[in-house]
């Protein structure tokens, strides 16, 4: 077989080129000309020619202090953006620390590419020092990889892997770089096809008008939209759908921001710690447009009792998502931004259930009145706190957050009157995600408010990306929600495992704020609710990274949830 | 055998067939789709690759899911979103026995 797919874009620029140069120099054109100005990275062995060009290009590398950091920078990056972000580490342990970062912009579909060392071409697969396969390691998890055998391949490659991870669905590209292939040099340039695989630009004529009949027809429509909206660039043709049916909508993690917080169609979030409103109207809809949402287990709860009365008609970039969980009546292939634009059904003539919908999203409106009794005794109401916070942020602020109980509580509580707004590990469900993921959005996003927030649990797992905010002056702002345990997991062995709390307890956290202040970040702590206004004041006017650490119950649970497995009719609230 | 094997959502819920995928000539393509048909869920029978005149390569797969909702025009979809997979189809009786 041939090392290189051999249908790539290629410019003539490139080939006209002839002056001898290294693997490692041709990378890092070929990187220059994709237009990327940010690398996030960590040198090592294998990767040390790439290194010893590095100070010669235009390219702003940022030394992050683990390769996890530098994957979920990346994505960070790439999410604040829009554009591809790129990661760069050494071989064997380097390249295994990307591993989570690439299979967190596999599942949220965030196109990057990450480049990886590998020992030199004739060690490989002999174990050498710092060996692995990387690319085989990566295999399901990546949109598509290559090694670089050759270095007349590289600009080719290079060009071909933004390409991919940027067009259709988006999603992680690698390149493995041998060591030897970065050493050598060359006068070639070889030659890469167009790649010839083009997606369709939407649905077809006769699968439209069936939706718009179904549109028509249905007496209990609603809108059920993911992450696809925003990476599709489908913001304002849903909004301007939305106008123009009043269809009530729900939306998934991901699709946060699509619609604003506030919008008068929006119930919210569904699935399974989504609010009643939305999982009521969900069960009780005759006809669910899924408008880039995948079906995911987190929102359906048990599939079979997934809007079990109503006709789907979905849209997605991705074929192989259309029928994959649920079977539909109407599959849109193609872009989100023309499909949704192209549906013209006019104002849906269902009054009565969009009263249903609002009233009960007034019915279930949250009342920031915590049921424990810490609050009583003047304790800090997580929920209430991020309310205030996103409310009083900038509107274009940007929020990171890393994964557990204080996740869920940004998406119910939080205001977003944009999908870029919300950086959250939907798919993979990453701890440590957070706070790599904010200096990635802020370095992409520099003239945006950053917010970073975090559990106790999760910030343990990239604390040492503190040192990055302070090495190149980050301005993320951090709240740190402390609740001495992992939240979620012990919400659950509360709820389902009988109390049996076991290895959930982080009563010996250490002083944050003291850990903070040892990296060079200004940081307090917030004990009581009275604390909190006052400690809002000082974040949001704070210059430079600050880490708010707010110490909060062990006790107090996220609501509503569906227990696993159940429908989301199910709900158990406080 | 465990509970967990012995759960009916283990067993096989029918779906088998064969498939016809056709593979660019380019390192990589021959083990990232074996890697999909399985990790979506499938268990082989019978795998068979030839090169063609042009170079790329037909692989007949034949396949039995492992369990849960299976579908494999699904599959084809997920090989077919593959780069370097020209294409991926299910094979009936007839066009096996032609061949044979």
């Amino acid at each position: 077989m041939t090392t290189a797919t051999q249908f790539a874009r290629q410019d003539t620029e490139v080939l006209a080129d002839r002056e001898a140069k290294s693997g490692a120099q041709l990378l890092l054109e070929a990187l220059e000309r994709q237009g990327v100005d940010t690398i996030f990275g960590y040198p090592g062995g294998a990767i040390m020619p790439v290194y010893d060009v590095l100070p010669k290009t235009s390219l702003r590398h940022i030394l992050c202090r683990h390769e996890q950091g530098c994957g979920m920078a990346a994505i960070g990056y790439a999410r604040a953006t829009g554009r591809v972000g790129t990661a760069l580490a050494t071989s064997g342990p380097g390249a295994t620390n990307l591993v989570t970062s690439i299979a967190d912009a596999y599942l949220d579909s965030v196109p990057t590419v990450f480049i990886t060392g590998q020992v030199t071409s004739n060690l490989m697969g002999t174990d050498a020092f710092q060996e692995v396969d990387i690319f085989g390691i990566t295999l399901p998890i990546v949109k598509h990889s290559y090694i670089a055998r050759d270095p007349a391949d590289i600009p080719g490659m290079v060009a071909e892997a933004y390409f991919i991870a940027a067009e259709g669905r988006p999603g992680p590209v690698l390149i493995d770089l041998p060591k030897d292939v970065a050493n050598a040099v060359t006068t070639e340039r070889h030659r890469w096809r167009p790649y010839p695989k083009v997606k369709p630009e939407m649905g077809k004529s006769a699968e439209i008008a069936k939706a718009e009949a179904l549109i028509k027809d249905a007496k209990k429509p609603l809108l059920y939209i993911g992450g696809g909206i925003a990476q599709g660039d489908g913001v304002a043709e849903l909004r301007d759908l939305v106008k123009r049916t009043e269809i009530p909508v729900v939306s998934t993690l991901k699709g946060l921001g699509s619609l604003e917080s506030d919008h008068p169609h929006f119930l919210g979030m569904l699935g399974m710690h989504g609010l009643k409103a939305a999982n009521y109207a969900v069960q009780e809809c005759d006809l669910l447009i899924v408008a880039g949402a995948r079906f995911d287990d987190r929102a359906t709860g048990k599939l079979d009792t997934f809007a079990p009365h109503a006709k789907v008609i979905h849209m997605d970039i991705d074929k192989a998502e259309i029928n994959k969980l649920r079977t539909v009546d109407v599959g849109l292939e193609g872009s989100l931004k023309k499909n949704l634009a192209a549906l013209k059904p006019g104002r849906t003539d269902v009054d009565d259930w969009r009263k249903l919908c609002y009233d009960r999203r007034t019915e279930h409106a949250w009342d920031y009145k915590s049921p424990i009794t810490s609050m009583k005794t003047g304790g800090v109401y997580a929920p209430k706190l991020l309310h205030d916070l996103s409310r009083r942020a900038p509107e274009s602020a940007i929020f990171t957050c890393d994964v557990g109980q204080h996740q869920m509580w940004v998406a119910q509580h939080c205001y977003f009157d944009d999908p870029k707004d919300h950086i959250t590990s939907g798919g993979l469900g990453t701890m440590g995600f957070g706070l790599p993921a904010g200096l990635g959005a802020k370095l992409g996003a520099p003239d945006r408010t950053v917010i970073t927030v975090s559990g106790d649990g999760s910030i343990m797992m990239n604390i040492q990306e503190l040192a990055t905010l302070n090495r190149y002056g980050i301005p993320v702002k951090v709240v740190l929600l402390d609740n001495s345990a992992l939240g979620m997991v012990r919400q659950w062995q509360e709820v389902f495992f009988d109390q049996n709390y076991s290895e959930v307890n982080l009563d010996d956290n250490p002083d944050f704020a003291k850990v903070a202040k040892a990296f060079n970040i200004d940081a307090f702590t917030v004990t009581r609710g009275d604390e909190v206004d006052a400690g809002i004041d000082r974040l949001l006017a704070a210059e430079n990274a600050i880490l708010m650490h707010v110490k909060i119950d062990t006790y107090e649970n996220v609501w509503p949830l569906v227990p696993p497995g159940r429908s989301n009719a199910d709900m158990m609230e406080r | 055998m465990s509970e967990l094997q012995r759960d009916k959502i283990f067993e096989s819920s029918g779906v088998s067939g064969t498939l016809k995928i056709v593979l660019h000539d380019v390192s990589g393509t021959l083990i990232r789709a074996l890697g999909t048909i399985e990790r979506r869920g499938y268990d082989y029978r019978d795998v068979h690759c030839t090169q063609r005149v042009d170079g790329d390569f037909d692989l007949l797969v034949r396949i039995e899911d492992i369990g849960g909702p299976r579908n494999l025009n699904i599959l084809c979809n997920q090989l077919e979103r593959l780069y370097n997979v020209v294409s991926a189809e299910k094979v009936g009786r007839r066009k096996r026995a032609e061949r044979a």
